[in-house]
């Protein structure tokens, strides 16, 4: 019986890897462009995509960072000229 | 789809790496653990047939231990999961499915012990070694506990038709091992009817 050779272990290994890689990546990246299938997302998927979310901090290891006030952009509206045509003179004649 | 791909793979990268290594590491477990314990049943007594065994039980072994470090650092370098090397490193610290991640951690440590143990069956003795070495089964069951509890893909049929395939043979090759085993103990216990006329009659002669 020929001894079987460890490359070819570590590169059926690898191949494998590879191929999971690929397909979890454009499994997540499908449901992630076609909001539709979001249904169709697992558990870890939708946990993940909240934004935010994270898991549970451990107590008494979560760091209190206070929040930054950050002043709201104020974007002057922009002065649309009203359309008006130009009315024909009223002609009015009197007896 | 394809403009979204960048994107996946920059956010959740780690995250695909510890799925796929874990993945890679979970079938790897279970084909040493299948070689194993088919090695160690004797059903075919062709002359190699043990030492192309021995040679996959072992290279298979070394190859999920080494993804199974892959999916510790991936765990690690994971920016949502943050987990710190103590999540990683104790049981039961990590508070995501904490006692599923728990197991998951004893499970790293026993493969990794159990791995080196058969690089020092020469010091520990082989008697040691063996008892040691049926504990490799709780590898491959808190693995497949950690991976049902806490994995992601608990939900693929790919993940669910790989154990539901693999885990009734290892679970019957796993009984019929320790009742061989229990059996030639018994047998080493009890002296043999022959060796024991034979003492006798060197005894009398």
């Amino acid at each position: 019986m020929a001894n079987p050779k460890p490359r070819a272990i570590v590169l059926g290994s690898l191949a494998l890897f590879v191929a999971l890689f690929v397909l979890l990546t454009v499994q997540l990246s499908a449901s992630a462009s076609s909001p539709g299938a979001s249904h169709r997302k697992s558990k870890a998927a939708n946990v993940r995509a909240q934004p935010g979310a994270g898991p549970e901090p451990e107590a008494g290891t979560t760091d209190s960072v206070e929040s930054e006030y950050v002043e709201p952009e104020y974007v002057e509206p922009e002065y649309v000229e009203p359309e008006y045509e130009e009315a024909p003179p009223v002609v009015t004649t009197s007896s | 789809m394809i403009e979204a791909i960048p994107h996946t793979v920059s956010t959740q990268g780690w995250w695909i790496v510890s799925r796929s290594s874990a993945l890679v590491a979970f079938v790897l477990v279970t084909v040493s653990v299948f070689l194993g314990l088919t090695m160690a049943s004797k059903p075919v007594r062709k002359p190699g047939f043990a030492k192309t065994m021995r040679t996959l039980h072992e290279q298979t072994a070394l190859a999920a231990l080494v993804a199974i470090a892959v999916h510790i650092l991936a765990v690690l370098a994971d920016p949502w999961l943050k987990p710190g090397v103590a999540g990683v490193a104790v049981p039961f610290v990590l508070s995501l499915d904490r006692f599923w991640n728990g197991i998951g951690v004893i499970a790293a440590y026993m493969a990794f012990l159990l791995g080196r143990s058969f690089y020092l069956r020469g010091r520990i003795g082989p008697r040691l070694w063996r008892q040691a070495h049926r504990a490799t089964i709780g590898v491959y069951v808190l693995g497949l506990f950690h991976a049902l509890g806490a994995g992601s893909d608990t939900e693929s049929v790919l993940f669910l038709g790989w154990v539901a395939i693999t885990a009734v043979p290892i679970a019957i090759l796993f009984v019929y091992r320790m009742g061989t085993a229990r059996r030639a103990e018994a047998r080493r216990r009890t002296p043999a009817v022959g060796g024991a006329s034979a003492k006798l009659r060197a005894k009398f002669e």
